[in-house]
């Protein structure tokens, strides 16, 4: 079942990260004051592009569990959540890398950086919270309240960190404003990052799914190991009437 | 019984329950206390100094002292299992939750207010030319505060380690109300005193948000 | 050029990221099919 419905998608994104790697590694024009390691750029923001994408699934999937109780939509907003948090961690990761050369220190408060640390923390967060409930429903439960309220947060947390930089500058991660030339190449790049959160996404549903039948079964096999013992224990009592 | 006077209801009883003993606001006060001290430790409170980093250590206490002091708001129901007693009564569950948010935000704005003084001569500044303003900056950011971290102090009464948890959820979510809290008592505290408009609509923006999110969806937090 | 090297650490290490995150999701989805495999025998030879 899997692997042929699968490969199609799968060489699809493949595709489309080897086209946005190469583009942003060789079409891309090369810029003015930064040279070569503005090419990070590409993947820097769209990541954080992306991370938003997974998050706001994660938003929906937990509205959706709040109203209808499926356990499916808790599934989607865990899978959501995990692979968001490796978006931004690919953000944290790439922001010091670029800022290393161009400026000389490995961090520097910048507002995007910083207000993507914080997220970072707030879903991680999020994850272990997940970790701490042991009954499924209770758990879909809180979490999906604490997702809706962390997706609330984002644009809060933006917009105050970035009002409080502009209160007090610091160096900027990231460079100024885009050539008309790299925006194809940057909605290039953006393309695959979310072609590969929809895979990620779709690997770690199934994972929880799988999980939900592996529970389930498992309980049928006691129950019919029960039933046996229980029918053994009928048929003994039988022949010790008899 | 409509949900103004359900919420009243649960507020005098939280407000009775804290005055029996004030453990709580006492412990909270010294707590704060405590930090304020600590943080002069690490750095020398002298005045050009104190003046640019006291708002900001003033926050950074409160909000410590209130992710602990939330705890309790649903940990203490646990005891004897008085939420679900709470429950079966006619009310809105709403009414629950706005009752303790409104305990809550009185009893850490209380702790506040007791320590401005001790804040004001420990650092040095001059607090009684801005402070009204200084007690709506107060009074807003608190509210953001013990909105939140009621809602998740009910989330965290369902997990296990809820003491570590609930600061954990608490700080990240925190961090605009810290942020434009802490911005605008610097601003009030500064010289010439000023209050920064843009602070304060995020201050508002928080809180409206946050009440409203809570008023939608924090009642499945009280489900059994 | 040592912005290069920058440049080829940054692509690696996003690329890294997600492959080991496949990885580790893939290899307990795995796992957890052999499982299903084994628990549909025993439900098969426990109905008789």
């Amino acid at each position: 079942m899997s692997a042929r419905t699968h490969s199609v998608p799968t060489f699809g994104v493949a595709a489309l990260v080897a086209l946005a790697g190469y583009s942003a590694l060789f079409l891309a024009p090369t810029e003015r004051t930064m040279g070569l390691i503005q090419r990070i750029f590409y993947f820097h923001v769209p990541s954080a592009w992306t991370g938003f994408v997974a998050f706001f699934i994660v938003c929906v999937a937990s509205v959706a569990y709040l109203l209808k109780r499926a356990p499916k939509w808790d599934w989607l907003a865990v899978s959501a959540a995990e692979v968001g948090v490796a978006y931004f961690t690919a953000v944290l990761v790439t922001g010091p890398i670029w800022a290393k050369p161009v400026w000389g220190i490995w961090w520097t408060w910048d507002a995007r950086l910083t207000s993507t640390f914080v997220l970072w923390l707030l879903y991680v967060s999020y994850l272990l919270l997940r970790t701490l409930v042991s009954d499924s429903e209770r758990r879909a439960m809180v979490s999906a309240v604490f997702g809706i309220f962390a997706f609330l947060d984002v644009p809060l947390v933006y917009l105050s960190i970035w009002f409080w930089r502009t209160q007090h500058p610091q160096p900027v991660i990231g460079g100024g404003g885009l050539d008309p030339r790299m925006w194809p190449v940057f909605l290039v790049c953006w393309a695959a990052l979310l072609g590969v959160m929809v895979l990620l996404l779709r690997q770690r549903y199934l994972l929880e799914a799988l999980r939900h039948q592996v529970q389930e079964m498992a309980m049928e096999a006691q129950m019919g190991d029960q039933s046996e013992s229980f029918e053994n224990k009928q048929v003994v009592r039988a022949k010790g009437a008899q | 019984m409509s949900l103004a006077r359900a919420a009243a209801i649960i507020l005098s009883k939280e407000l009775r329950a804290e005055f029996r003993t004030r453990e709580l606001l006492n412990t909270t006060v010294v707590f704060v206390v405590m930090v304020i001290v600590l943080f002069s430790f690490t750095f020398d409170p002298s005045s050009a100094e104190s003046r640019r980093f006291g708002p900001g250590l003033l926050w950074l206490a409160f909000l410590f002292a209130g992710s602990l002091m939330l705890h309790p708001s649903f940990a203490r129901e646990q005891a004897n299992d008085t939420l679900s007693a709470l429950r079966m009564a006619p009310i809105e569950p709403f009414a629950i939750l706005a009752g303790k948010v409104l305990a809550n935000f009185l009893f850490l704005l209380l702790a506040e207010l007791l320590l401005l003084p001790l804040f004001a001569v420990l650092y040095n500044v001059h607090v009684v030319p801005v402070l009204g303003r200084l007690l709506l900056v107060f009074v807003l950011g608190t509210l953001g505060l013990t909105t939140v971290g009621t809602v998740f102090s009910a989330v965290a009464a369902q997990a296990r380690m809820r003491e570590l948890l609930l600061p954990l959820l608490l700080l990240p979510a925190l961090a605009p109300v810290l942020i434009a809290s802490a911005e605008t008592t610097a601003g009030l505290l500064g010289d010439p005193p000023r209050l920064d408009p843009n602070w304060l609509a995020i201050l508002v923006a928080f809180d409206v948000v946050f009440l409203t999110a809570a008023w939608l969806f924090g009642e499945y937090l009280l489900e059994e | 050029m040592k912005n290069l090297e920058s440049l080829m650490a940054a692509y690696l290490f996003v690329w890294a990221i997600f492959f080991v995150y496949q990885l580790t999701v893939g290899r307990r989805v795995a796992r957890l099919q052999a499982e299903i495999e084994r628990l549909k025998e025993t439900l098969g030879q426990g109905s008789r």
